[in-house]
């Protein structure tokens, strides 16, 4: 291992978050190796999306920190933290319309001057993304009068043109049918950047993470690759449902089956 | 892909945002024109040039032909007020857009909200009780600021529910804001006024009117909007921004505290300020900005310029009506407004809550 070890790209260190003295997140320390697809999994409420709204500053722990590249993220602005690191949330109700080139444009807040900006730079990097997540040709539609899909490729693309090294997801293909989670997956897989994602769907981690971090009720249950972490009695454990686990002989990935406990 | 086609509205060219305010400008031009000649006396538009010319070069230029009552009607009266409508219209659209961005809600206005009856409540308290006289005339503006304060932090109290500003919440918070202010303000007004003198001062709270205005209050009320309005130039892509979400603005790089902070205390300090000039006038700061989203599109630094632009032409008009429609009497410059406000009020409370469970 000494040979290749990867640098720590993100660093959670002992962080604890609480509400109203109901403990939410207790305790969790975790790293992110630079250049890896890290996904967050886990039960409906235990803590996932806290402890990434924590690390996003959208939220201030009780205890403990965040760490991107050794620099704690609470010392930093909004501004240069939104240069090291781009969020995409699940689709964000907007009731003030706007098209999609200026709602990827806004992306790039981080990197303008309040005057004096080159537009036409600025507009290139706006449509690359675009190109990349195919939405090309999309530029003056309404954000509004999307569908689904194509409004989360266009959050994706704002992400993007932040041009931060890393990328955090919170459950970002939630309500999105199964075509468009691949979709979107694939695109964030491609990038050069690390990626920190919550994932909701098991086969979906399994096919694109390097590491799934597995939480319980607001701690870190086990870490590990996927074939060692999806194994039926962790998810009897956490979801509490049966699985029968094969390896997909095309993805060479794990393959979750559930067997839920139904009598037929 | 070129199937897809764009409308027209809202502009996305330059030279179309260019000439939508051009158009703007001429019509406010002749709705100025229209508004000096207009009134309880009508004066001949050539007269009008000639004093305006006169007064403006500071010596006779042409020869006064014209009675001198028309000169006193049209430079200490008739100007004064135009300008000051067009500040108002302008500084309550301001308001407006600085109240939807903060609540990310299209129905958010300082009217809407109650924060307008907060600072005229404020602004009659100063004028009954004349706690503030050491301030002179700025007495009744720190009161009228004062109240905004108290009212808008009530209001946003209300409205708030775990961060987020439903239109429901918003509405109730309105109505509970501004019955209580207008409450104090027509006890504060019964307590110390007699005779028919209570109906013409409530009146004028509640319902707005320029009758008051002169060069004195339009220089201070100019001054004030012209520093809201070049700050907020300044934070156009904030602004932007912030539309998004107080939680994706801040992981973009805005400093959202900071911002709402600023936010609020402008919109507080020019409604303020223009309630103590004008007293309360509804539905502006509502229907503008919404109107003028819909031509020039959402984004801030074509939106402010432009909607300021619609909005004083707005008053303007509205100020005309208001002297014309049962002249020689003079309607309340509200009622004029909210007959073109409410309707537009309910129609965005429609189309608010079908979003919902779409």
């Amino acid at each position: 291992m000494s040979e290749n070890t990867l640098n720590v790209k993100l660093n959670v260190s002992d962080l604890k978050y609480s509400i109203n003295s109901k403990v939410i997140v207790d305790g969790v320390s975790l790293d992110v190796e630079e250049g890896t697809f890290v996904g967050l999994v886990g039960p409906n409420g235990c803590g996932k999306s806290t402890l990434l709204k924590n690390i996003y500053k959208v939220y201030t722990p009780s205890r403990g920190a965040v760490y991107i590249d050794g620099k704690s993220v609470f010392e930093m602005t909004n501004k240069e933290s939104a240069l090291e690191m781009s969020v995409m949330q699940q689709e964000n109700n907007v009731e003030f319309d706007m098209n999609v080139f200026d709602m990827v444009m806004l992306g790039r807040f981080a990197h303008q001057k309040m005057f004096h900006n080159d537009m036409h730079a600025e507009g290139e990097i706006v449509r690359a993304a675009l190109r990349e997540v195919g939405m090309e040709g999309y530029e003056e539609r309404s954000f509004l009068s999307l569908s689904g899909g194509e409004k989360q490729r266009t959050l994706v693309a704002r992400a993007l043109v932040q041009q931060a090294q890393l990328i955090i997801l919170d459950e970002p293909t939630n309500h999105l049918d199964i075509g468009y989670q691949y979709q979107i997956m694939n695109i964030l897989k491609s990038q050069d950047v690390t990626v920190f994602s919550s994932v909701h769907d098991l086969n979906i981690a399994a096919c694109y993470c390097d590491k799934i971090i597995l939480m319980k009720k607001g701690r870190i249950y086990d870490v590990g690759t996927p074939e060692e972490m999806f194994v039926p009695s962790k998810i009897k454990d956490l979801f509490g449902v049966d699985t029968q686990i094969s390896i997909n002989s095309v993805t060479g990935k794990p393959n979750v089956i559930f067997m839920p406990d139904v009598r037929f | 892909m070129d199937k897809e086609k764009t409308p027209v509205f809202p502009l996305h060219k330059r030279s179309h945002y260019l000439c939508f305010c051009c158009i703007m400008v001429v019509i406010l031009f002749f709705s100025f024109i229209m508004a000096t000649t207009l009134g309880s006396v009508d004066l001949s538009e050539e007269s009008v040039g000639k004093v305006i010319i006169n007064q403006l070069a500071g010596r006779e230029i042409y020869e006064p032909t014209w009675e001198e009552s028309t000169e006193t009607i049209l430079w200490t009266i008739r100007i004064p007020r135009i300008l000051t409508a067009f500040i108002v219209g302008a500084g309550l659209t301001l308001c407006g857009i600085l109240m939807q961005v903060l609540t990310k809600n299209p129905l958010a206005d300082p009217y809407v909200l109650g924060i307008s009856h907060g600072a005229s409540a404020g602004a009659v308290s100063v004028i009954m009780y004349g706690y503030l006289s050491f301030l002179g005339g700025y007495g009744t503006m720190v009161g009228a600021f004062g109240g905004a304060v108290l009212s808008i932090v009530m209001a946003l109290k209300i409205a708030t529910i775990r961060n987020k500003v439903t239109a429901t919440q918003l509405v109730l918070a309105g109505i509970a804001v501004s019955a209580l202010f207008s409450a104090i303000t027509n006890f504060m007004i019964y307590h110390t006024k007699t005779g028919s003198d209570k109906v013409k001062t409530a009146t004028y709270w509640m319902m707005g009117s320029l009758s008051g205005a002169s060069w004195e209050k339009l220089k201070y009320a100019t001054i004030a909007f012209a520093v809201c309005f070049v700050v907020i130039l300044f934070l156009t892509k904030q602004l932007d921004v912030l539309l998004l979400g107080d939680d994706v603005a801040s992981t973009v790089g805005v400093n959202t505290d900071k911002l709402k902070l600023v936010i609020i205390i402008i919109a507080t300090l020019l409604t303020g300020i223009i309630v103590s000039i004008s007293g309360t006038i509804g539905f502006v700061g509502l229907t503008i900005p919404h109107i003028t989203r819909s031509i020039v599109g959402t984004k801030h630094k074509w939106l402010v310029p432009a909607s300021m632009l619609v909005g004083g032409t707005f008053l303007v008009i509205a100020d005309i009506l208001s002297r014309v429609v049962v002249a020689p009497e003079e309607l309340p410059i509200g009622v004029v407004s909210a007959f073109f406000g409410a309707p537009f009020f309910l129609y965005l409370i429609r189309k608010s809550n079908g979003k919902i469970g779409g």
